[in-house]
C-alpha cells in the first residue's frame, strides 16, 4: 500500500485519491457504452438497410408480433431503469436497507422482461417464426409475402443480443444485492452500483428504440 | 470524501419515469393512427426523446463532467456515418447499372418446399379449412 493509514480500504493502491479512482471508472464505464452502442449499432443498420429494401415485407411480417408484450416489456424495462436510479439516489442517502429493496425489484424485473420474451420466444418456435432456413411459418396473412424469414433474422439477433444483455445485467445486480448486503458497498463508495446502473440504463436505452422499430412499424 | 457527488432529487427520477411511460403510450396510440410515411419519423422522434431523457437524467451525463457526454455523442456520431455511407451504396445502386437499381424480390428457394399453415403453424390443405378470403384482410 502506497497510502497511509487515513486512507480509505476502497482505495486501490494505483490510484492517487478517491476522486482519480471515481473519476477513471466512470471514463472507463462511458468508454463501454461507446464500444456497447457501436456493437447494436452494427445491427441497427442491418436493420435499416433490409427494411429500406423490402419495406411491405418488414410491414407485414411486424404484424406477427405482439405489441402487447412489447408494451409491457417496455413499461417493465423503464420502471426497472426507475428503481435501479433510486437504488443509487437511496445509498446516497445512506439508506441501505431502501437500497436493497430497490435492488431487489430491479433484479425481479429484469427476471419479468425475460420472462415475457420467453413467452414470445417460445410461441414464435412453436409456429415456426424463425430466422433463415428454419423458418416455417406459412399462415395465411403471410404466405403471399416474399422472405420474412429476413424479419425474423434480424428481430431474433438484435432481441436476443438485447436479452443477453438483461441476463448478464441480472447477474451484476444480484451481486450488487450480495455487495450492499455485505457492506462492501456504502454511502461513501458505491461506484460499481453506479457503473452498473449505467449499463442497466443503457439496456433501456436500446429497448426504447427496438421497441417501436420490430412492434410498432406500418 | 474530498469530493461531493451530485444528489439527484427524488421527485426528478419519479417525474423522468412518468414522462418515459406516458410516451411509451403515445408512441403505440400514434401507431395506430396512419400518417404514411411520417409514422416512422414520429416513432422514432418520440424514441430519441426518450433516450434522451434516459441519457440525460438516469445516466447521470446533465451534471456529469461533459467528457462523457462528448463520449457518449461521438459513439452516435460514428453510429450516424455508419449508416449514412452504408447507405449511399445500398439504396444508389441504380446509378451506375439500372438492373440492380432494385434488390432481387425472389422468394427463397425453400419457401417451395413449405406447405401453407393456419396461425398455429399447422400445415392445412390448400382447398381444405383454411379460409382465402383472410388474405385480403391484411395488407
Amino acid at each position: 500500500m502506497s497510502h497511509d493509514n487515513s486512507s480509505p480500504s476502497f482505495l486501490q493502491h494505483h490510484f492517487h485519491d478517491v476522486k482519480q479512482q471515481y473519476e477513471t471508472s466512470k471514463l472507463g464505464m462511458w468508454a463501454f457504452i461507446l464500444t456497447e452502442v457501436l456493437t447494436f449499432g452494427g445491427l441497427f443498420v442491418a436493420y435499416i438497410v433490409y427494411r429500406s429494401w423490402y419495406p411491405e415485407m418488414f410491414i407485414n411480417a411486424n404484424l406477427l408480433l405482439d405489441v402487447n408484450k412489447g408494451l409491457l416489456n417496455t413499461v417493465v424495462l423503464i420502471t426497472s431503469s426507475l428503481t435501479m436510479a433510486l437504488a443509487i439516489w437511496a445509498i446516497q442517502k445512506k439508506n441501505k436497507n431502501l437500497s436493497l429493496v430497490m435492488l431487489i425489484l430491479t433484479f425481479i424485473l429484469a427476471f419479468m422482461f425475460l420472462g415475457i420474451k420467453y413467452l414470445e420466444y417460445s410461441h414464435k418456435f412453436e409456429v415456426g417464426q424463425l430466422p433463415g432456413e428454419y423458418y416455417s411459418y406459412m399462415g395465411p396473412e403471410i404466405a403471399h409475402i416474399n422472405n420474412p424469414h429476413i424479419f425474423f433474422s434480424i428481430y431474433f439477433i438484435m432481441t436476443g443480443l438485447h436479452g443477453l444483455h438483461v441476463a448478464i445485467g441480472m447477474g451484476l445486480i444480484g451481486w450488487l444485492i450480495y455487495a450492499t448486503a455485505k457492506g462492501s458497498l456504502h454511502s461513501k463508495y458505491y461506484t460499481p452500483m453506479e457503473m452498473i446502473g449505467i449499463f442497466w440504463h443503457l439496456v433501456d436505452l436500446i429497448w426504447i428504440y427496438l421497441f417501436p422499430l420490430f412492434y410498432l412499424i406500418g | 470524501m474530498d469530493h461531493q457527488h451530485h444528489i439527484t432529487p427524488l421527485s426528478t427520477y419519479l417525474t423522468i419515469a412518468t414522462t418515459l411511460l406516458f410516451l411509451s403510450g403515445v408512441t403505440v396510440w400514434v401507431s395506430y393512427v396512419d400518417l404514411g410515411a411520417m409514422n416512422i419519423v414520429i416513432a422514432m422522434l418520440i424514441a430519441t426523446t426518450k433516450a434522451t431523457l434516459v441519457a440525460l437524467f438516469f445516466m447521470h451525463l446533465l451534471w456529469d463532467d461533459k467528457k462523457l457526454l462528448t463520449i457518449f455523442v461521438m459513439s452516435l456520431m460514428f453510429l450516424g456515418i455508419f449508416i449514412t455511407i452504408t447507405l449511399l451504396d445500398t439504396n444508389f445502386r441504380g446509378g451506375v447499372n439500372p438492373e440492380v437499381q432494385l434488390p432481387i424480390d425472389k422468394r427463397s428457394d425453400f419457401y417451395d418446399s413449405l406447405p401453407l399453415t393456419d396461425t398455429h403453424g399447422n400445415p392445412v390443405d390448400k382447398h381444405g379449412s383454411s379460409h382465402p378470403e383472410e388474405d385480403e384482410d391484411h395488407h
